[in-house]
């Protein structure tokens, strides 16, 4: 019987670390899917800025070359520009970013922001499109730089809470 | 062919409508005009037509008849300024666009990047896919360097391509001495097919001679996303919205074109990059405007080129007979070469 008693906590403390490593994981998987948008956006930048590409033929562009749910996230605004049925930019953008936003991991503020830049985008001038991209990419800095700061003491603190949070149920379970 | 479904697709949603209802005959349909509070104008077949609520009508059918001449129909639709000339009513159930139908029009137009079209804007006109010309006029804002771009534009021509292949069929055995190409220029007034004619030319050409074709304004190959709508041949290298003096120069440097041609010809740069262009051993085909030969010459630039006998041949067309009516072809001397008795082109 004892030993069916160890087992258990041997199991529950190990399956609650489990859970605690995973949540850290989590949120170094929520950094890396940032960075991998910042590249996309300077991607769409140099498409905009440099080749004076229409944002359906950008996006496209940039989908192609990327991977990952951001990626099939442009390819699918891009898709549904070019079918041009009668919808606007944003509500476009709006739409497909709700449809992938968890998969993109990314936090209410930051969905919202990424919707607000899809606003603006294709407004006036390239001079207007640089600084929406540019007003952009500071915010993503931003959220990117919090969590690489607390990405140790995160990581860290969710695997000891997992452990801890294991043993202390191993402890009521006994 | 025009191609309903992809052109419909840059209209406002109201207007996609109404003209999918219409179906008009895409072939025949040269013109789409819309302008803020104005009726929707659609020119098929060389006839002018409105869009209503219940489809195309004549604008004929609707004005005053000739009994009561000056005085509206009772059911005839008056435009928000509220002229009463007899001209200016139109037939019930006449769909007026809005600014919002010409703002949401100019979005789908410009693929929702507006700023990726500044160029063509400054210029006037936006090429889309099918090689069809959206026309704009608005207010011109300037700058230093002349017209920085066009706001509030509320006047839009969408003007169907239609390409007219074997048009140059005719005229293409003039264009040749002992097998070699030679250098020709067309001449004519606007809207008389001197494009359309030097774009089958050049159709023809690449059948056997490697041409260049330098489009400052997206006329000639009407290219979209670089590809284009119209078919220059087998053996056309495009330039897309490249200014026809520096573009005439890149060909002859990088693409060793057998012959160059260019659209609408005029400025001394023109001209001094043809004089190059004519000297590197290639061909030249031109247009200009123009009624006639002696106009041509008396032009203040390219009247040097004619006085010098530069051009082999000119052909001098109108629209007396119908669009593309070759009225002359004449060689570097100024002698006729066409008609001659009973010819008829």
């Amino acid at each position: 019987m004892i030993w069916l008693r160890i087992a258990g906590c041997v199991l529950v403390t190990a399956s609650c670390g489990a859970l605690g490593i995973l949540k850290a994981r989590q949120w170094r998987s929520h950094r890396q899917m940032l960075e991998r948008l910042r590249r996309m956006v300077y991607l769409l930048r140099g498409e905009i800025l440099y080749a004076m590409s229409p944002l359906q033929e950008a996006l496209e562009r940039v989908g192609g070359k990327s991977d990952g749910p951001a990626a099939v996230w442009f390819c699918r605004v891009a898709e549904r520009l070019k079918r041009q049925e009668g919808e606007t930019f944003s509500r476009i953008w709006r739409e497909e970013l709700d449809r992938q936003a968890k998969a993109m991991l990314l936090s209410p503020g930051e969905a919202a922001e990424l919707a607000e830049f899809g606003e603006h985008l294709g407004y006036l001038d390239v001079g207007m499109q640089e600084r929406t991209i540019a007003l952009y990419l500071e915010q993503l800095d931003l959220s990117i730089g919090f969590l690489r700061e607390h990405e140790q003491e995160r990581t860290r603190m969710c695997a000891c809470l997992g452990i801890m949070g294991g043993l202390f149920l191993s402890v009521l379970l006994c | 062919m025009v191609k309903k479904d992809e052109l419909l697709r840059i209209f406002a949603g109201s207007v996609r409508e109404l003209l999918r209802e219409a179906a008009p005959d895409w072939e025949k349909v040269q013109e789409i005009r819309l302008r803020v509070g104005r009726p929707v104008f659609v020119v098929s077949g060389g006839k002018e037509y409105v869009l209503t609520k219940e489809g195309l009508r004549r604008m004929d059918a609707a004005r005053p008849s000739a009994e009561a001449p000056g005085r509206p129909r009772a059911d005839s639709v008056l435009p928000p300024s509220g002229n009463t000339g007899a001209a200016k009513h139109f037939p019930p159930q006449t769909y007026m666009a809005t600014q919002q139908d010409l703002r949401e029009t100019l979005e789908y137009v410009g693929s929702h990047s507006l700023y990726a079209f500044e160029d063509e804007i400054r210029q006037g006109f936006i090429t889309i896919q099918g090689g069809h010309r959206i026309g704009l006029a608005g207010k011109t804002v300037m700058d230093a360097r002349g017209i920085r771009t066009i706001k509030y534009i509320s006047f839009l021509n969408v003007r169907l391509a239609h390409q007219v292949r074997g048009c140059a069929d005719k005229i293409l055995p003039y264009l040749f001495e002992n097998g070699q190409a030679l250098h020709a220029l067309f001449v004519s007034p606007p809207r008389c097919g001197k494009t359309t004619l030097l774009r089958d030319v050049i159709r023809q050409l690449s059948d056997g001679l490697t041409v260049g074709v330098v489009d400052e304004r997206s006329e000639l190959a009407a290219c979209w996303q670089g590809i284009p709508q119209n078919d220059l041949g087998d053996r056309t290298d495009v330039l897309d919205c490249c200014p026809k003096a520096s573009g005439m120069m890149m060909l002859v440097r990088s693409m060793s074109p057998d012959v160059i041609a260019v659209d609408e010809i005029g400025s001394r740069e023109d001209i001094d990059a043809m004089r190059y262009v004519m000297n590197c051993g290639c061909r030249v085909l031109a247009t200009v405007h123009g009624d006639s030969a002696e106009a041509v010459a008396k032009k203040p630039v390219l009247g040097e080129m004619v006085s010098e006998g530069m051009f082999d041949r000119y052909i001098l067309l109108s629209s007396r007979r119908g669009v593309g009516t070759v009225e002359e072809i004449r060689d570097r001397t100024g002698r006729r070469l066409y008609p001659e008795k009973g010819d008829c082109l």
